[in-house]
């Protein structure tokens, strides 16, 4: 499917300065029939009807609406000037600049005036729950490769802590839901219990190191949103849910080097939430907390020349436990292709 | 009728086409600065009409805390952080949480292999012992300033919309801890020193830490630092989740760290305190006050 070529904000300045006019002239028409003239805007930057329709956005224009609230009154007061629409502006939503839209604009544009100043909150007939649409999503992912290279720790183990370097290849089927293959390797390090057991308690933990894993995953975003940075800068992100299955190894560090470790096969499944940090149209950065859940076969403890000296009668009478292994991730995420386009209008 | 209309349409919108062209040329040489074009975005603000969700409101937050990663006690409690907003982005506040402990995996199973009676001769702790001398923290808190450089909103399953910021916060904690070892358990009343005996003679310390007092109670000051989220329900409720480290120095376990045979918290002759981060994840319901909100211009 060929994807629609969109319109540059010089076209869309005219065609809202055509509609514009139109309403200045359905506006005098009314007027014609007896009702009362309405105040222009004060509030935006509202240029006034006419000749505002150039300048109007002096103050209006390049303006983001955060929020919905506002994008009531905001869009009446364009409406109520007329054409108080800048070529910078960037469009909430078409469908509040409908002529059909306009008598219920002005109706709310009394109140909106004094909503759009400092002061307390006013509940307006047009609520801002009746707006859905806020500005389209600046990042699209449907259809396209994410390559994630990301290093993780572990967050709940205070005997042994494992960093991994990984990497995760996903294809996004539509804009909130991939699939994708992951690998890690993992090397480890002692924690500071590991040893104060060991000299204080006089016991020597039993601890397994995990190696590498790997696993299928599926994920899926349910929130997306957006945040201004010191006020002046928009970052849009969203948050995501990952569940997956797939295989990992696990080694016995034996507590007695005398006697050899062994190495289990696991199955495992994973869980995690994510969020997703967009810095270009090809790069974003991801955090997220993963729990890989399996059942893992530690060292037994009766381990001695005579009992489970060797690696296979250790791992036959090794003991079972579910293990919780959550991790904390941070990685960059390429995208191909590296750019994108929409195929809706905004 | 209506062609003289049409064309009077036409004809204006292609002069206020004309105009608009004109003007916005002329605000693109007004805005050129150096031979370089600037957008006018960029001297803007991110968001107009904003919800002063924060600014100069005073902030009361019932919350719930858990320790995270704890080597020997989990700390779990509740408390109450009060803050104010000086301004959209500054604020200060206190929080103090009352605690109890439980026990973290790593303690139940050392307990179930150690001896009730140890032997005279064993260095093995009982589990009397080891028990007495892990310290809690009944009670910490902490005083800080705060920044909130993010806010923004979200959409969750394209249905909800709701306000959150990140914040982040540093400042001075404190931290009440308790140990109880009674003297029939921790015996020693002179770990780590000789006592002086008969005949000019002296008597040496024993080198058993097991029976030494833990000392690792008593209040404790040390840094703060923390960050978390407002996720805004309404103007005045917000869901508020935090992860806070209040380091202070410390000795969870009461027991001989540093390996020199005796518990102390002497600098000069040995330390077995020291400087640990305590991680805590809290969340809780912020109630701003007053209920209403400001809109910036």
């Amino acid at each position: 499917m060929k994807p629609l070529r969109m319109r540059t904000l010089r076209h869309r300045s005219r065609s809202v300065l055509i509609v514009a006019l139109a309403l200045v002239t359905s506006t005098a028409f009314a007027d014609k029939k007896g009702s009362k003239p309405k105040p222009a805007p004060t509030a935006g930057g509202g240029g006034g009807a006419g000749s505002g329709a150039a300048k109007g956005g002096g103050d209006a224009g390049g303006e983001i609406e955060m929020d919905s609230d506002s994008g009531a009154a905001k869009g009446s007061a364009s409406a109520g000037a007329g054409s108080n629409v800048d070529s910078g502006e960037i469009q909430m939503d078409d469908d509040q600049n409908k002529p059909g839209d306009l008598a219920a604009d002005l109706n709310a544009s009394d109140q909106s005036t004094a909503v759009v100043k400092s002061g307390e909150v006013k509940k307006t007939p047009i609520s801002w729950k009746d707006i859905t649409v806020v500005i389209r999503k600046p990042f699209l992912k449907v259809r396209r490769t994410e390559l994630n290279p990301f290093v993780a720790t572990t967050m709940n183990d205070n005997m042994i802590r494992h960093e991994t370097i990984g990497g995760e290849f996903a294809y996004w089927l539509t804009d909130v839901l991939a699939v994708g293959v992951e690998g890690q390797y993992y090397v480890h390090s002692f924690e500071e219990p590991y040893d104060l057991i060991a000299r204080q308690a006089r016991r020597l933990p039993t601890v397994n190191q995990y190696n590498w894993s790997t696993a299928l995953d599926f994920h899926y975003v349910p929130v997306y949103g957006k945040f201004a940075v010191l006020d002046h800068k928009l970052i849009t992100w969203e948050s995501y849910f990952t569940a997956g299955i797939g295989v990992g190894q696990s080694e016995v560090v034996p507590r007695d080097k005398a006697f050899p470790g062994f190495t289990n096969l696991l199955i495992q499944p994973n869980i995690g939430v994510n969020m997703r940090f967009f810095l270009a149209k090809w790069l974003t950065i991801n955090f997220g907390i993963r729990d890989y859940l399996f059942i893992d076969k530690f060292e037994p403890t009766n381990r001695s020349a005579m009992s489970n000296a060797t690696a296979a009668e250790a791992q036959a009478n090794a003991d079972s436990a579910f293990v919780n292994n959550i991790m904390f991730q941070i990685g960059l995420s390429f995208w191909l292709p590296t750019s994108f386009d929409y195929t809706t209008f905004r | 009728m209506m062609k003289p209309t049409l064309l009077l349409f036409v004809g204006a919108a292609l002069v206020g086409t004309l105009a608009t062209d004109a003007l916005a040329d002329n605000n693109s040489n007004a805005s050129q600065t150096g031979g370089r074009r600037q957008n006018d975005l960029a001297q803007q603000v991110a968001v107009r009409h904003r919800r002063l969700l924060v600014k100069n409101r005073f902030e009361v937050t019932p919350l719930f805390e858990s320790s995270i990663d704890a080597d020997y006690q989990h700390t779990v409690g509740g408390g109450l952080k009060l803050e104010y907003h000086l301004g959209d982005m500054f604020s200060i506040g206190v929080i103090g949480v009352g605690s109890t402990s439980l026990h973290t995996g790593v303690v139940d199973k050392v307990l179930a292999t150690l001896p009730d009676t140890p032997s005279d001769t064993s260095k093995d702790p009982s589990k009397t012992q080891f028990l007495d001398h892990l310290n809690s923290i009944p009670i910490h808190g902490a005083a800080y300033i705060s920044i909130t450089p993010w806010y923004g909103k979200l959409a969750a399953f394209s249905s909800a919309f709701v306000a959150f910021d990140f914040y982040f916060q540093a400042g001075v904690s404190f931290a009440q801890l308790k140990s109880d070892c009674p003297p029939n358990v921790c015996t020693d009343t002179h770990p780590g020193t000789s006592l002086p005996g008969q005949n000019d003679m002296s008597i040496p310390p024993d080198n058993d830490p097991k029976n030494d007092p833990p000392l690792n109670d008593g209040n404790r000051v040390g840094l703060y630092l923390g960050g978390g989220i407002h996720v805004f329900l309404s103007d005045f409720l917000a869901l508020d989740l935090t992860v806070r480290d209040y380091a202070f120095s410390d000795n969870p376990s009461g027991a001989d760290y540093n390996a020199d045979q005796f518990v102390g918290n002497s600098p000069t002759l040995g330390d077995d305190n020291r400087f640990l981060h305590h991680l805590f994840f809290g969340a809780g319901l912020s109630i701003m006050l007053p209920t209403t909100v400001k809109r910036t211009p």
